[in-house]
């Protein structure tokens, strides 16, 4: 109980103090993890709309796949990340291994196969009539599939908000391919590692409080931008 | 007068299970045009067919003047002379502006030209005063007229409507049928219209189809029909009888 009462009490004095490493620090946990959720996006929204929409051969083993590696487990996103830019891997030379960028690349993969997954589900949730609205009022093809997705954006950013909360929140898949490096590659869930194996408990749990009020806000500000498109959006009222 | 669409040996089945054989079927344009018959007679299978949003299994299949290829390209260019309107309309998510613009803003026209014909369009529904309402909070009559405000603002040849008052309140009911009649005088726009409702069939339309079975069993001038059908089983459903 003590142990926790002094972590909280040092999280305080973490932020108070504005030490220059630990904002480092935090950047860089920032800075990974919203990349790897923008390329996340970027990739795995439309990937989701289109397995969502497109009957092909083979379509519904690849949705199985990506359901399935929605709960990847970041060690071995990390492994793989690992061998692919190891020296002997087949990216060996572009020498990204113990960088931030591996470390994005370890994150996208994570977060690739829950904003397509979910994303597939949102759009799949939505009814043919939305696509015959579209086209009967003179709609392109590809302006029925944007109205298709912009009616399907509430799971969309659900997608993205997950996958925010795991990419933030995860150490193994960093710690792989990143290493922890000082003033390198160390982020928020390593340093919480590293600060708990030397026996600085306190500080540790202090970098997890950072950790939590980091989250907090990223969703926040996610839920507060979903809030304003949806400000006109009923809900299910339970009498 | 012109011919809008012909229809020859059209079929549609699911599965093993035929819906539609519709043997001819011509619409007329300025018409108000008929699609009678009991639940799953094929009524709206046949319209959909139409409005090119189910292909057709069998037949021949001239939209337009145009012999349907189903390309992309041509189907683009054919649904941009219609409009539909359904017995509970969908409504995109945000204002009954963002609604009634829709169609503009797909043909890319101007911002000025937009709120000018959307103000229009629910003026002549006597929607004005909704236009920046949220579209998904409408009552089922007010959904209904604005859908048609919808269809109007850009400007059909031809407007189908499958059952558009079968879920709202009989004066709302009449209310629409004036609007459906307005149109089709005022703008010339040709209307293929989904009822089993044979009174509003009569109030509304020229010519009437009847449909059961899939099959198009009668059809001519509405008025005939009514007052003397050829088939008995036009005969017992104008009697109320199915």
């Amino acid at each position: 109980m003590d142990v926790i009462g002094q972590g909280v009490k040092e999280g305080i004095l973490l932020i108070l103090s504005l030490d220059p490493e630990l904002i480092q620090v935090t950047l860089l946990s920032l800075q990974v993890s919203l990349t790897a959720l923008v390329a996340a996006g970027l990739l795995g929204i439309p990937a989701g709309t289109f397995l969502a929409l497109k009957n092909f051969t083979g379509r519904k083993l690849i949705l199985n796949i990506i359901y399935t590696l929605m709960g990847l487990p970041p060690v071995l996103a990390g492994l793989i990340v690992f061998l692919v830019l190891s020296n002997r891997g087949p990216l060996g030379e572009w020498q990204l291994l113990f960088t931030p960028s591996a470390m994005i690349i370890a994150q996208v993969l994570l977060g690739f196969p829950l904003v397509a997954g979910l994303s597939a589900r949102a759009v799949m949730s939505q009814r043919q009539e939305v696509y015959d609205t579209a086209v009967m009022l003179g709609a392109t093809r590809t302006q029925a599939v944007l109205s298709i997705i912009r009616e399907s954006r509430m799971g969309i950013i659900a997608a993205l908000t997950t996958a925010m909360g795991r990419l933030i929140a995860e150490v193994g898949a960093v710690m792989m391919v990143g290493g922890n490096i000082q003033g390198k590659t160390r982020v928020l869930t390593t340093s919480i590692v590293l600060e708990t194996r030397m026996g600085h408990d306190s500080r540790a749990l202090g970098i997890g409080i950072i950790l939590l009020i980091l989250a907090f806000m990223i969703m926040l500000l996610i839920l507060k931008l979903e809030k304003r498109s949806f400000k006109d959006d009923s809900t299910i009222q339970i009498v | 007068m012109t011919v809008l669409f012909k229809l020859f040996d059209i079929t549609k089945s699911y599965g093993e299970r035929q819906v539609l054989n519709a043997e001819h079927l011509e619409i007329r344009a300025g018409n108000i045009h008929c699609l009678l018959g009991p639940n799953g007679s094929g009524k709206t299978t046949l319209l959909r067919v139409m409005a090119l949003l189910t292909t057709n299994d069998t037949g021949d299949l001239e939209v337009l003047g145009e012999q349907v290829s189903w390309q992309p390209s041509q189907l683009l260019l054919l649904r941009r002379q219609m409009a539909m309107v359904t017995q509970s309309s969908f409504m995109f998510e945000g204002s009954v502006f963002y609604n009634v613009a829709y169609g503009l803003k797909a043909r890319k026209k101007p911002k000025k030209e937009i709120q000018k014909r959307v103000q229009e369009s629910l003026e002549l529904l006597g929607m004005l005063d909704f236009i920046d309402a949220p579209a998904r909070y409408l009552s089922g009559g007010e959904t209904q007229k604005v859908a048609i405000a919808r269809a109007l603002a850009v400007r059909p040849r031809v407007l189908f409507l499958d059952e558009p008052t079968s879920n709202i309140d009989p004066s709302s009911s009449l209310e629409i049928e004036q609007y459906i009649k307005h149109i089709n005088q005022q703008y010339s726009t040709t209307i293929v219209l989904i009822t089993h409702n044979f009174f509003q069939a009569r109030r509304l339309a020229q010519q009437t189809s009847m449909l059961w079975d899939g099959h198009i069993i009668e059809q001519g001038p509405t008025r005939d029909m009514f007052h003397n059908p050829q088939d008995p089983r036009t005969r017992r459903f104008i009697k109320g009888e199915y």
